[in-house]
């Protein structure tokens, strides 16, 4: 057998198909897609394995599932407002208001959601929907270290060299450094207290990471057995055998909601409000609310009893009554705390 | 199937060949011109603007960026970090380049696999992988610990050390490629002709075999250089918060904080800093190709 030889009219049909290919699917599949993104880890996980599927059942919509955290959104959606790369924004309290200011947000309409009925008034406005409630709180190691009780507790003798932070850049650092603060004299938009703290503890650090994926990694690795972090990640963590425990701090856990946008411009806007509105529904609140993912419903439908430990929430009246902070403050001080954190942080 | 080649166009040889060669370039030339000088000038465009609305034209964001003494101590310890990483590939490149050298041919094509075997795995495996060789439990401490070198875990995740060790890794293939090119292409008579002139191993290494690999070892310095020191993935995993360089400063201002004037203004004296250091790594090359070819 000869050979083959490429010939230029073959080489040229060659790159022609494969051309195609690169640009066909889009268009191809632009009739029933949603790009939706969803927190990197344990939130990805959950959207994928439950919202996915059920979207795709529902409404015939396929999701285009992008891991990203709040501001990354924020980021890729600003640097193309006219084209935006995503359809629906899933959002921390922080980065939403940025969002907000920023025109990068369609107006909300509850009435295209049908699944808004089963909400309290309280989980939705003009600008987007709550559809999970986060609890901030300590996590920490029971084969290796004491239970802490409080935030204070962080920077105790014993637990030095095994606490793990994350600065200003992240929901969690921000708000518990908040929570620090306060009980050193500080307050909401005052976080002195907590600089002056963590100077005096930097000697005894552990581990300072930059995002709150790499904590959760750092946390299995054994590079720390004390951390601040969310609810849900530590039932995630512990699902996977990891030695993990979540602990209210003694002048109470942190809450807040993360909610779902329409993105301003987006390309697929009829099937955001769709797959907001799976994410809503009763099925989908109560399949992403049973452990490993423990998302907190916002559906009244969806008691949040038997799925979280009665130690940690028994009811949505009890979720109400913790500390809850206003970011809209927050916000106009966060970059030169982020500035600060850098300078003073730094080896 | 010969069709082609008997109607086709008349022989290569019978074409004027330079206007060809010319237009055989033009794709890149216009890759280059979209895909990167015209990004370059939107950033250096943005580089002059005056807030972070991108309103008003000046040189603000550089006299910001000079004015605080942190900025320079950023730049300083990301060129520095690349400086000490060139240094560790070097001093393992050399040794493992002159091994390559020696060794018999049908080994040579698996010691080429080994060395490029970093490239071949994604960074994101290879900079976790690297947590769970210097984290406080990882293999190394506990070797350390298990053979009672040390007492208590030492720190390495999260340290310079640690970030120079896992970068020399990464960047190793990019040293050793263009050292072993050229150290393989040197005629072995020479080395001979030297032992018969009388001068002994070392002489021969540092006299006659080390100034003609110089040119690939520029090359690999270059290379590792400019690689490491925009090297963000590792940077931030390994690096960790404490360690605010270049990449990361420049990712934070665009994405946390918005300031994209700033940002701008950060990726273009990061680029600036790195041109500098490689033109005059170039010139020490162009230098050391004179000193064995004059």
């Amino acid at each position: 057998m000869a050979t083959p030889e490429i010939t230029r009219r073959a080489l040229l049909a060659g790159g022609a198909v494969l051309a195609t290919t690169t640009l066909l699917p889009r268009a191809a599949a632009a009739a029933g897609r949603v790009v939706a993104p969803a927190y990197p880890g344990p939130w990805e996980e959950a959207y994928r394995a439950v919202v996915l599927p059920a979207l795709k059942k529902t409404a015939d919509v396929d999701t285009v599932l992008t891991p990203l955290l709040s501001l990354d959104q924020v980021a890729k959606v600003r640097a193309s407002r006219a084209t935006p790369p995503l359809d629906v924004f899933m959002l921390d309290p922080g980065p939403a208001v940025v969002a907000i200011e920023d025109g990068l947000i369609d107006k909300f309409e509850p009435g295209r959601c049908k699944n808004i009925a089963h909400l309290q008034k309280a989980f939705y406005d003009d600008w987007g929907v709550s559809v999970a409630a986060q609890i901030v709180g300590i996590a920490y190691n029971p084969k290796k270290v004491d239970r802490p009780k409080g935030w204070k507790d962080l920077f105790e003798p014993k637990y030095y060299g095994k606490v793990g932070i994350s600065g200003f850049g992240t929901t969690f650092g921000t708000s518990s450094l908040i929570e620090i603060s306060k009980l050193y004299g500080g307050s909401l938009t005052n976080v002195d207290p907590a600089f002056e703290v963590l100077k005096k503890w930097l000697p005894h650090v552990g581990v300072i990471a930059q995002n709150p994926v790499a904590v959760n990694t750092l946390f299995q690795q054994g590079q720390m057995d004390v951390t601040y972090t969310n609810y849900q990640t530590v039932s995630t963590l512990k699902g996977r055998g990891v030695d993990i425990e979540f602990v209210k701090p003694e002048t109470g856990p942190i809450a807040f909601y993360t909610t779902l946008h329409v993105v301003k411009s987006a390309a697929n806007k009829d099937n955001a409000y769709k797959f907001i509105d799976t994410v809503l529904s009763t099925e989908v609140q109560a399949a992403l609310q049973k452990p490993p993912y423990g998302l907190l419903s916002v559906n009244k439908n969806v008691p949040l009893q038997p799925d979280m430990p009665p130690e940690i929430v028994k009811s949505h009246a009890e979720l109400a009554s913790f500390v809850h902070h206003d970011w809209r403050q927050i916000n106009p001080k966060r970059a030169a705390w982020i500035e600060r954190f850098n300078k003073e942080i730094r080896q | 199937m010969d069709r082609a080649l008997q109607q086709g166009d008349p022989p290569i040889a019978e074409r004027p060949p330079r206007e060809r060669e010319g237009w055989l370039a033009l794709p890149l030339a216009l890759f280059f011109l979209f895909f990167f000088l015209a990004p370059l000038g939107l950033l250096a465009g943005i580089s002059l603007r005056v807030t972070p609305q991108l309103e008003g034209l000046g040189l603000v964001q550089y006299a910001k960026f000079a004015g605080d003494a942190f900025n320079w101590s950023v730049l300083g310890q990301t060129l520095l970090l690349g400086v000490k990483t060139v240094a560790v590939t070097a001093c393992i490149g050399v040794p493992l380049g002159l091994l390559f050298m020696d060794a018999p041919r049908r080994w040579q094509p698996i010691l080429l696999f080994i060395i490029v075997l970093p490239l071949l795995t994604s960074v994101v495996v290879r900079t976790f992988a690297w947590i769970v060789i210097l984290g406080r439990e990882g293999l190394l401490n506990n070797l350390l610990t298990g053979l009672g070198l040390v007492a208590a875990p030492v720190r390495l995740l999260h340290t310079e050390l640690g970030l120079v060790i896992a970068l020399a890794q990464i960047e190793m293939p990019l040293m050793l490629l263009p050292l072993i090119s050229v150290m393989s292409r040197l005629d072995p008579n020479l080395r001979d002709a030297s032992a018969a002139l009388g001068a002994g191993r070392w002489r021969t290494l540092f006299r006659v075999t080390l100034p003609l690999s110089l040119p690939g070892l520029v090359a690999g310095c270059l290379l590792v250089f400019a690689s490491s020191v925009t090297a963000f993935v590792s940077q931030t995993i390994i690096g960790g918060g404490r360690m605010v360089l270049m990449p990361f400063y420049l990712w934070q201002q665009a994405t946390t904080l918005f300031n994209w004037p700033f940002a701008a203004t950060i990726g273009m004296v990061l680029l600036v800093s790195v041109l500098a250091v490689v033109t005059t790594l170039n010139a020490l090359g162009r230098r050391s190709r004179a000193l064995v070819h004059g």
